[in-house]
């Protein structure tokens, strides 16, 4: 899965923070190639790059130890190469993007296994958001961005959280059905500048899973216990918030069955 | 007062009017084809995106189901744009319309998409070229070739040197901005004022427009230049060149570009060669990208009171047009706004907004951080003044008088009022002042009453 947080500063000029999925452990089982992927994705960009002189693409891969920045449109090393521009780029992604997977591979040397080797989205997703949140400090036009997420789902089930997270931030989910045709889906739906996604007929969020997941087990839940502090979900009652470190008080119905207790005995 | 407006045409304007043959041979120029997607609006860039990789035709209706009802006549103009420079091609169906993108377009995007493109010329390796100018010393001259033509044409007598352009050349450019009587000075036109108070992107475009339009008589073919500039912009600025990499043709035209600014020639101890300086580079650029904005000098006060910081004559003969310029400083010039000045301005054809919008976009950089960039009173009153001008509104109409009986007067009133036409009325003694429009049909109706 490949999610893409889009911004504008005026008409349709873009600037697209791209975090790319590069878990080994998705991967080694997809239909799809990573390789395969890589090429469409690469002239997605380029696409991205050639619509607008003034366009920026961004790209941030989302391993499964570490995330860090791939490639940057606006540095100064790309920037000067409208000429011959593809090369370039693909030079410069394709080594970073190696050097990135061989350092994230040796961090998991240093831990030992049994953890669950998912992808450490939400630390891209701080990334990207404090990279725009920079960018538009320094341009003083926009104080507050509006940053809609977009994503693209590549894989046998659904994400819950990318639909969410794309639904509330007034992005577009989707999850190609032909992934030989995966450029296409980019070019037709993810290629969009904001200005433009009021007037087309984007795919619109169908039937998106609302419900809270508990933070402890990743399961869906209905009815559970909140941190008062940082509005973390649990399934079951914690001493201790395993996200702020709040400290929890009695569970409530241990503490409304103490009372009770002392308020029966009096009247007997 | 009449509103002349230049409008600075865009480039794109002048590609789409070429004859298909032509426009079909700058198609197989990958770079000419990025220019021209660069220039399409918003959704008309998304169509052929989409479009790209789709070999069969698309009935129009499919295409209409892309956009939502808000945006069908964005849809529109996309469309007409697209078949405007022929990227689309339609293809008529017994029952409906289908569109296909244009082959040679098509192929040469893909192209371009996915290997990039190469520019047929490549940077000169530095260890032929001599000490190349940083990219301020380019910035620098560009501005200064720039403004030394602008002086030059509006003949100000000021310009330290001239350009190498034909005088016949500049007379071209001059038509439309200098009017000139027997034995007398040329005085600036209201287009001319006007040009002057343009931004540079929009005046740079004027130029070229007319450069390009008179191509034909200097024996270059057109579509050969404007993919020669389209193919320019596509260059690095503050590479070298070689001149040996150019035709014949681009030869001659290279020294015309060195004399606006666009490049800068340079000589070696062997070789010859061009850098391309942020003025051609921008080209393909639109006219209202604002990040082309060159640094401003101009800071107003809310006493009218005017102060540049500039050291060009240029800058300064444009203050002159609506203020009053009292000192002029090695690099300051000073000057206030006033009455007089204003109405000189007003007379000239200038309106109150341009001035507003040239001091505005010229503001220096201390006072652009502020909003407003020029004091509200200072705006304002500039409005006012321009009001002042146009205090009283002329109507042209008839007055009736002597009406014989007050029916008579009550219906012929009543019918200039149906008829919107009715200025002014004395019921008392029963005199009204009609629309000169109407006057026949009230004439009719007064001889009907009789």
């Amino acid at each position: 899965m490949a999610p893409a947080p889009s911004k504008l500063y005026a008409d349709d000029v873009s600037l697209v923070v791209v975090l790319l999925d590069t878990n080994p452990f998705f991967w080694s089982s997809s239909s799809l190639s990573f390789s395969q992927f890589l090429s469409h994705v690469l002239a997605f960009f380029n696409a991205i790059l050639t619509l607008n002189q003034l366009n920026q693409v961004v790209v941030i891969a989302t391993g499964y130890n570490s995330c860090d920045y791939i490639f940057d449109s606006s540095s100064d090393l790309n920037r000067s190469f409208e000429n011959g521009r593809m090369p370039v780029m693909c030079s410069s992604l394709l080594q970073k993007l190696e050097e990135f997977l061989i350092k994230d591979e040796q961090f998991s040397k240093e831990e030992p296994d049994g953890r669950i080797k998912s992808s450490l989205l939400s630390g891209s997703l701080s990334m990207a958001l404090c990279y725009i949140q920079r960018v538009f400090r320094s341009g003083a036009l926009h104080p507050h961005p509006r940053v809609p997420i977009d994503s693209c789902y590549i894989g046998a089930q659904n994400s819950a959280f990318l639909q969410q997270a794309s639904y509330i931030t007034g992005g577009v989910h989707h999850k190609p059905q032909n992934l030989d045709g995966l450029f296409q889906y980019l070019m037709t739906i993810f290629a969009t500048d904001l200005h433009s996604r009021s007037f087309l007929n984007l795919p619109k969020p169908v039937g998106v899973d609302f419900r809270a997941s508990c933070f402890c087990h990743k399961d869906t839940i209905d009815m559970g216990y909140i941190c008062s502090v940082c509005l973390s979900i649990f399934c079951k009652h914690h001493k201790k918030c395993s996200t702020c470190g709040s400290v929890f008080g009695q569970a409530q119905s241990e503490v409304a069955s103490a009372s009770d207790k002392k308020r029966k005995t009096p009247e007997t | 007062m009449p509103q002349v407006k230049i409008i600075a045409k865009n480039f794109m304007d002048m590609v789409a009017s070429l004859p298909a043959i032509k426009l079909d041979m700058l198609y197989r120029n990958q770079f000419i084809c990025e220019a021209i997607l660069r220039s399409l609006p918003p959704l008309a860039k998304k169509y052929v995106l989409q479009m790209l990789y789709i070999d069969v035709p698309i009935t129009s209706k499919s295409l209409q189901e892309w956009v939502i009802a808000d945006g069908s006549s964005k849809h529109k103009v996309a469309i007409d744009r697209l078949i405007q420079l022929r990227v689309l091609e339609v293809i008529d169906r017994k029952k409906e319309t289908a569109y296909k993108l244009n082959s040679t377009f098509q192929t040469n995007l893909r192209k371009h998409l996915i290997n990039g493109g190469i520019l047929p010329r490549e940077p000169m390796p530095s260890n032929v070229t001599a000490r190349l100018p940083t990219l301020e010393e380019l910035d620098a001259y560009a501005h200064g070739q720039w403004e030394c033509f602008l002086l030059q044409l509006i003949s100000s007598g000021q310009a330290e040197r001239s350009t190498s352009f034909s005088s016949s050349m500049m007379r071209i450019f001059q038509r439309g901005l200098l009017r000139q009587r027997e034995k007398e000075v040329p005085r600036l036109t209201e287009s001319g004022f006007q040009f002057l108070l343009m931004d540079t992107n929009a005046q740079l475009w004027y130029v070229i427009r007319e450069y390009i339009s008179n191509s034909e008589e200097q024996g270059v073919d057109q579509a050969d230049l404007i993919a020669f500039l389209l193919e320019l912009s596509f260059h690095t600025t503050g590479e070298a060149y070689s001149l040996n990499t150019l035709t014949d043709d681009q030869r001659a035209m290279i020294k015309d570009l060195a004399d606006l600014g666009l490049v800068k020639l340079q000589q070696g101890r062997k070789e010859s060669w061009f850098i391309p300086t942020k003025l051609a580079t921008n080209l393909s650029v639109s006219l209202t990208d604002s990040s082309l904005r060159k640094q401003g000098f101009v800071v107003v006060e809310t006493n009218f009171r005017l102060y540049a910081y500039s050291s060009s004559k240029l800058h300064c003969e444009i203050l002159r047009l609506f203020s009053r310029v009292e000192y002029q400083l090695p690099n300051l010039i000073v000057g206030a706004i006033t009455k007089e000045s204003l109405y000189n301005a007003f007379e000239n054809g200038i309106t109150a907004e341009q001035i507003i919008t040239f001091l505005q976009q010229n503001a220096h950089p201390r006072v652009a951080e502020k909003t407003p960039a020029v004091p509200e009173n200072v705006t304002d009153q500039i409005r006012l003044w321009e009001t002042d001008l146009n205090r009283v509104e002329m109507t042209p109409a008839h007055c009736y008088d002597e009406f014989p009986s007050r029916d008579v007067f009550e219906a012929a009133s009543d019918f200039a009022r149906v008829h919107c036409g009715l200025l002014w009325e004395d019921p008392k003694k029963m005199r009204m002042v009609v629309k000169a429009e109407i006057h026949m049909l009230m004439r009719e109706h007064l001889r009907g009453n009789k």
